[in-house]
């Protein structure tokens, strides 16, 4: 099962293709579980693609594949053209986690310029300050990760993963862990800083406004096996702001995109 | 308030304690070698020996502090290495296996024959250190979250960079919590190495004591030994909890 999938747009320059991915995951010397099947898209480049699908449904393991972090069993990879762990090895993918994996022990400052250390780049402050402001967080530079909360954690965490100008930025949930009001303000903020970078983004959400909010395109998934069932182009005007959430046409994506995830459900009952 | 929950029951454990000690020695219930804690304590405190319990003193704790900071700071390098250079993890693990399967009673006389009468107890106190210090740091190491960990592969970092900007940071407070557990047998260590004949400290009064059947002169230096060793582990305690509030 290698064949796009119906809805797949034609991509014009691709920065990721995935053809036929599967991942395994062995739970003993016998037995294993599919993780992924039969994964076949393309992203384009400057694109922001979310991956929507209930837990389960193998997105993150699909993040951390395209990220170089996990192996596939099966199938390819291609970031820019080459294997992602080239990309990993020239400092040019950024990644953000659901834990905001801040260093304890390193200021704000300090922690968005982590990226230069590991390249062995000289740390670029003005960079780190503009990265401060972009994120909002001006005079926080010299605090510690615990004095702040947890929706200014994330903002380190995105601003350190845009450090070095990365050509891919991959996003687990980043504010997966975070209340409602904090995370939506985050989607804005997010919306806006990604609409001045324009870097290619794949973002892990299982929040259908999260995914409205920010992506050109969604990837929809299911389970057992975890895989792409189709996909729905963000057709909303840019820059999303909290108007876009009333406009008529989000509504229609929301319910859209509501009844596929409903779909892949059902048929999972009616599988079982 | 949660410290005064803590802090009750200890108190009340440590004056029935003493209670009972004293009623021991008092009755004599385990004979006249048993001495009431009093009377212990009137030889510690009594002035015509201070100079020599002091003289005792100094050399037992540098013996136990150097041995600790040899002994600890082998098995911290030993455990660096061993998360840095996967190869020489299961060679390393077992040449620690062996170091503690060392006797330090049987190792004892041998460290005086080959260091010395004078750095004997350094060298027990240092064996005696590092294994639960080897155990200890080797946990330590592995304390790095899993997600800071795929942050540095992700961020492309070198093995080197993310030992020094992860693993040891991240390492720290359980590296002291090591040096806090192997403390206390430092001081016996060091301790033993002076019963086989080190000049002065600690040991050597529990063997002329003995000896001499100078039994609450016996009794005041095991009361010394036993301070020292708690003194030790308070200490680290201190450290090892200072550091968990920097870098955890």
């Amino acid at each position: 099962m290698t064949s796009t999938h119906p809805n797949a747009p034609i991509v014009e320059h691709p920065a990721i293709q995935l053809h036929g991915i599967g991942k395994d995951f062995k739970i003993n010397r016998r037995e294993s579980v599919t993780a992924l099947s039969g994964v076949t898209a393309t992203i384009g480049r400057g694109e922001f693609v979310a991956l929507l699908g209930p837990s389960g449904c193998g997105k993150s393991t699909l993040l951390r594949i395209i990220s170089g972090l996990e192996e596939p069993s099966d199938g390819t990879v291609l970031v820019e053209g080459a294997a992602p762990k080239q990309l990993i090895s020239e400092h040019r993918l950024a990644f953000a986690f659901q834990e905001h994996a801040l260093l304890p022990w390193a200021t704000v400052s300090e922690n968005i310029g982590l990226p230069f250390r590991l390249a062995h780049r000289p740390i670029d402050q003005s960079r780190v300050k503009e990265l401060i402001a972009l994120v909002g967080l001006n005079g926080f530079e010299k605090a510690r990760p615990k004095q702040l909360s947890g929706g200014m954690r994330q903002r380190v965490a995105i601003a350190r993963s845009l450090a070095l100008g990365p050509e891919l930025l991959l996003l687990d949930e980043p504010f997966g862990a975070l209340d409602e009001i904090t995370r939506r303000r985050l989607n804005f903020e997010l919306a806006r800083i990604w609409a001045e970078t324009g870097v290619t983004t794949v973002m892990v959400t299982h929040s259908v406004d999260e995914a409205l909010l920010l992506a050109d395109r969604v990837i929809v998934m299911a389970t057992k096996p975890g895989r792409i069932t189709t996909e729905v182009m963000v057709d909303l005007p840019r820059l999303r702001t909290s108007a876009t959430l009333a406009s008529p046409r989000f509504g229609e994506l929301a319910a859209q995109l509501i009844g596929l995830l409903d779909n892949s459900e059902r048929e999972l009952e009616q599988s079982s | 308030m949660r410290r005064n929950r803590q802090t009750l029951p200890i108190a009340i454990g440590a004056i029935v304690l003493v209670a009972l000690w004293e009623i021991i020695g008092r009755t004599q219930f385990f004979g006249t070698t048993f001495p009431p804690l009093s009377k212990v304590y009137e030889v510690l405190a009594s002035g015509q020996r201070q100079r020599l319990f002091l003289t005792a003193i100094g050399a037992t704790a540098s013996s136990a502090g150097l041995g600790l900071l040899i002994g600890g700071g082998i098995a911290i390098l030993f455990a660096a290495t061993r998360q840095a250079v996967l190869v020489t993890r299961p060679g390393l693990d077992r040449l620690a296996a062996a170091i503690h399967a060392i006797p330090q009673i049987g190792i004892a006389p041998v460290m005086i024959i080959i260091l010395g009468r004078e750095n004997a107890p350094i060298a027990v106190a240092c064996i005696a250190t590092f294994f639960p210090a080897y155990a200890a740091a080797t946990r330590a190491f592995s304390a790095a979250a899993s997600a800071h960990q795929d942050l540095f592969t992700a961020l492309g970092s070198s093995r080197m960079d993310r030992l020094t900007r992860l693993e040891l940071p991240a390492a720290l407070p359980g590296l002291f919590d090591a040096l806090r557990l192997a403390a206390p047998g430092a001081v016996l260590g060091a301790v033993l190495g002076e019963w086989f004949g080190a000049p002065r400290g600690v040991g050597l009064i529990i063997l002329s004591s003995s000896q001499n059947f100078d039994i609450p002169m016996l009794w005041a230096a095991a009361v010394l030994a036993t301070l020292m060793a708690m003194i030790g582990f308070g200490f680290f305690t201190i450290v090892q909890k200072a550091a968990a509030r920097r870098f955890a």
